[in-house]
């Protein structure tokens, strides 16, 4: 894939419910190895965007380019099967059952064993640990339970989970907004340790503070509406702010 | 407040995480709870009467229990997957009068139990499919769904069997054709008559299996030494052909002195054995050089009080006197006699909570927790006793097993708290320990006119002395390893497993042969226990079924067929009825239309009694199979120590209530820090 195909290219995108205009001529780009913060207030669309990115919904107007040709999901998994995964706030982990047996939760390894398909507990194992400390990450006990671990820690499972099992285009779903500064911290550590190995990032925030120093590309929702896209080089935070508050609009 | 806690917390490297030796692994294993109290309810009632444990009744109540495991398995599995099946129990009544009824009366003159019993299996498949369907469709809770399928099954049994037969009992299965086959398939007994084989197995696994937990745990929590030492592998040698030896005698000899020197050969044989084994593999510590532990005098003092109650509880009452001795004691005094025998161990450890640190308080909850099944079991066959059964026996028992307990207790806290000052005085009181432990076994062994109660006992605390005094020595000298060494650790786990392969097949051919008949009831609780487990814990369907019941949305969206998952439980679970429905009709040739009605819920409690969290997500199926163990035994041992059959349900819903606070503690622990 040549470096100036970005991975994801969506062309002002639209979505109405019946008449409420959800999001209405919404542009950005995803480029491998980069991270392109979407941000804006309660109710600014965002999440019906990444519902569109994700292939849970369908958009009403606009293109979606994938790798440059355009492309139109039926459902979620056609979406990951080209390699967009999701990581949703909740996660989708068991808290009751251990790191390695949530990490392959519903692709899990097997391992033949006479007539038995045996799940293989101790590759599971032995990837899990490996594949999150890839990104950095150093989890006390493959075999405890998730729902001991701290919140930060658990979005890490999560993104471990999804780089491993091939995305391309990672899509973090306020990966930041129930944890505190160190966990943030780190999160956005991952998200960056992400982006390194090559995977486009999109990371919906409301949280400037968090998207300034990870994001590589910005953009700005509210109401429905974009009201800029930037390059890294070209925003303030001050500006940054002014936008999401939609006191100012992009000339 | 989580929030600070992370930030307090250094950030990388694994010392955030102390090493958690392999008995705390052990220990917060779903199933460790339903074993612990298996293995106490049946010590305790094979202690208290003569009749229970017997190779007869053994076999007999296993094969009254064993439908009642098969359940277990299957309603344990679906509780992990987030549901319940209150229908379970009607489905075996329905599925035995689908095959008598079939088999006698269909197209007149009856038709043959091959189309019979395939056909109550589709039944149940249909049933247990439409549960699923309805519970998947509507998402209405299964409580709901599974209840009117219950009344309605129970509903069906009633008026198709008085329809058809004219009686609520159908009966007369023999005459129809198969009925041999399945009856030998289902319910046969096949006769071995000499079950030598039986002893030995049992034996030899049972003691291979102690010896492979015991390096399996010295390997997982020491520190191994650069070099084996050959001098200290010597004694070591020389303990093991000790105990070797002591073994081979006390097995030949009948007298009293034999065995009792036999005893003290093999039994200083392990502990010189274990002891030397370590001084030979593993690193040694400093000894602390340090006083007298002050604080430690009032649990030396509790200590000693309760070894001198346990020793002399014998000689105060009586074997001669049956049932009488409680008579003069008017009821309330019972009561307080009986609420005195529960709060003595509660008494430690609220006292344990009252002092120190936030630190220690929280490691003393763990603590009582993590022993409530033990001291609840105490403090309820306290009570029960003393309301059900005035006899002698009961009383002894219950003083010697609370005021042993107790003084274990106190002994146990005084050399920890010894541990932390003076290496010598930690085994000075280790050694003290063990020795009490020995007067006890004496005091009970000289007394009692109960042979079993006597021997049991006896060795019990005999063996138990000689740990102890192996542990004491091993603790104070050996270092414990603070890391995790990876392989240390899989040795030890593989030394761990085999020995409980080992356990397993001896403890299982004991009692598949229990007096020379192989039951294939037993042999098929046995089975289902062992594929329910292996699908769990082995297979991928297992990490479904944990997902499922632990978060349906998270399995879904990662891609688990959630739906089918709960479809297929619910239909195993009919399925597994309809099973012990045709084996139960197999074997008493007759089906009454009421049959296992009410019976579903002693399959919950049995499941989570084995540690099954009610709310999904997280259980074990051995566990619902001990679970199931320790209905059966309390079944058979109340009626066998001569109590009131009904205590049984006082007995059922205390240990239910136990097991859902644990329960509900493992689950806490598990969700906090979130």
């Amino acid at each position: 894939m040549s470096a100036s195909v970005p991975l994801l290219e969506l062309q002002n995108i639209g979505k109405y419910f019946g008449n409420v205009k959800a999001l209405e001529n919404v542009s950005t780009t995803v480029k491998a190895g980069e991270v392109t913060c979407v941000l804006g207030d309660n109710g600014a669309g965002k999440s019906t965007f990444i519902k569109i990115i994700s292939g849970l919904h369908k958009p009403s107007t606009g293109k979606y380019l994938f790798e440059g040709h355009e492309v139109s999901f039926e459902s979620p998994r056609e979406a990951r099967s080209l390699g967009i995964a999701t990581v949703y706030q909740d996660l989708a982990m068991a808290p009751l059952m251990s790191v390695w047996r949530n990490f392959f939760l519903g692709s899990e390894p097997l391992r033949r064993f006479g007539p038995f398909n045996l799940l293989d507990a101790k590759f599971a194992r032995a990837t899990a640990k490996e594949e999150m400390s890839k990104l950095g990450i150093d989890v006390r006990d493959i075999d405890q339970p998730v729902g001991t671990l701290s919140g930060g820690e658990r979005q890490s499972v999560a993104i471990a989970r999804a780089v491993y099992f091939g995305a391309r285009v990672l899509i973090l779903d306020e990966p930041t907004s129930a944890l505190g500064v160190r966990q943030s911290d780190l999160v956005l550590g991952y998200v960056r340790a992400a982006a390194a190995r090559n995977l486009g990032v999109i990371l919906i925030t409301h949280n400037p503070q968090h998207a300034l120093p990870v994001g590589d590309r910005f953009l700005i929702l509210n109401r429905g509406q974009s009201v800029g896209h930037f390059e890294k080089q070209d925003l303030t935070y001050e500006r940054l702010i002014e936008l999401m508050s939609g006191r100012v609009h992009a000339a | 407040m989580s929030e600070f806690d992370e930030i307090a917390r250094p950030k990388d490297g694994d010392e955030r995480i102390t090493y958690r030796g392999p008995l705390k692994r052990l220990l917060i294993s779903p199933e460790i709870g339903a074993l612990i109290g298996a293995v106490v309810v049946w010590a305790f009632f094979w202690g208290n009467g003569d009749k229970f444990g017997t190779a007869g009744s053994t076999a007999n109540f296993l094969d009254v229990a064993a439908p009642l495991g098969i359940m277990a398995v299957a309603v344990s599995l679906l509780m992990i997957g987030g549901e319940f099946d209150l229908s379970a129990g009607v489905m075996t009544g329905a599925s035995g009068v689908t095959i008598a009824l079939m088999a006698k009366h269909f197209t007149d003159g009856g038709i043959s139990l091959w189309v019979c019993i395939p056909a109550a299996f589709l039944l149940a498949g249909c049933v247990g499919w439409w549960n699923g369907f309805l519970v998947n469709k509507t998402g209405l809770p299964s409580f709901i769904v599974t209840l009117g399928s219950f009344f309605v099954i129970k509903g069906s049994n009633l008026v198709f069997s008085k329809r058809i037969n004219s009686l609520v009992n159908v009966s007369g299965v023999d005459k129809a054709h198969g009925y041999k086959f399945f009856k030998a398939f289902l319910g046969g007994e096949n006769q071995f008559g000499d079950a030598k084989f039986r002893d030995v197995i049992f034996i030899v696994g049972g003691i291979l299996f102690g010896v492979l937990l015991i390096v399996g745990f010295i390997e997982q929590s020491l520190l191994h030494a650069e070099k084996t030492s050959s001098s200290a592998m010597l004694v070591a040698a020389i303990g093991a052909a000790g105990a070797i030896a002591g073994v081979l005698v006390l097995h030949r000899t009948d007298s009293i002195k034999g065995n009792v020197v036999a005893g003290v050969v093999g039994l200083s044989g392990s502990a010189l054995a274990i002891v030397a084994y370590c001084r030979a593999r593993f690193e040694t510590t400093q000894p602390i050089v340090g006083a007298f532990p002050i604080e430690a005098r009032t649990y030396i003092g509790l200590g000693l009080l309760g070894t001198a109650i346990a020793s002399l509880a014998g000689q105060l009452f009586d074997r001669g006197e049956e049932n009488v001795v409680l008579q003069w004691m008017p009821s309330w005094l019972r009561l307080v006699v009986a609420v005195a025998a529960g709060a003595f161990p509660l008494v430690f450890f609220v006292r344990g909570l009252m002092r120190g640190d936030a630190d220690r308080r929280a490691q003393t909850w763990l603590l009582v927790v993590l022993r409530l099944p033990i001291i609840c079991l105490v403090s309820l066959i306290g009570i029960v006793s003393l309301f059900q059964l005035t006899t002698v026996q009961a009383v002894r028992a219950v003083l010697i097993t609370v005021a042993g307990t107790g003084a274990a207790t106190c002994f146990y806290r005084a050399r920890s708290i010894a541990s932390k000052k003076s290496t010598k005085w930690f085994i000075n009181l280790g050694v003290l320990m063990s020795a009490a432990f020995v007067v006890v076994a004496f005091a009970v062994r000289a007394d009692s006119s109960a042979p079993r109660f006597r021997g049991g006992i006896f060795t019990a605390l005999l063996v138990g002395a000689t740990l102890v005094f192996a542990t004491t020595f091993i603790e104070a000298s050996q270092q414990k390893r603070t890391m995790a060494d990876l392989n240390a650790d899989r040795l030890g786990k593989r030394f761990v497993s085999i020995g409980i392969v080992l356990g397993f097949i001896a403890l299982a051919t004991r009692l598949l042969f229990s007096d020379g008949v192989f039951r294939m009831s037993v042999f098929w609780w046995l089975f289902f226990t062992a594929v329910g487990s292996f699908v769990l814990t082995k297979t991928k369907y297992g990490n479904w079924i944990f997902a499922v019941g632990g978060n349906k949305d998270a399995a879904r969206a990662t891609g688990v067929p959630a739906d089918k998952v709960k479809t297929a439980l619910f239909m195993a679970t009919s399925l597994l009825g309809a099973f012990v429905g045709a084996m139960i009709l197999m074997r008493l040739n007759s089906v009454q239309a009421q049959q296992g009605d009410g019976q579903e819920f002693e399959y919950i409690i049995a499941a989570v009694v084995g540690g099954n969290l009610m709310t999904g997500g997280y259980g074990s199926v051995i566990g619902a199979s001990l679970g199931a163990l320790i209905m059966a035994v309390s079944k058979n041992g109340i009626p066998a120590a001569q109590w009131n059959q009904d205590g049984r349900f006082i007995f059922l819903g205390a240990v239910l209530l136990v097991a859902v606070l644990v329960n509900n503690f493992i689950r806490k622990k598990a969700n906090e820090q979130r």
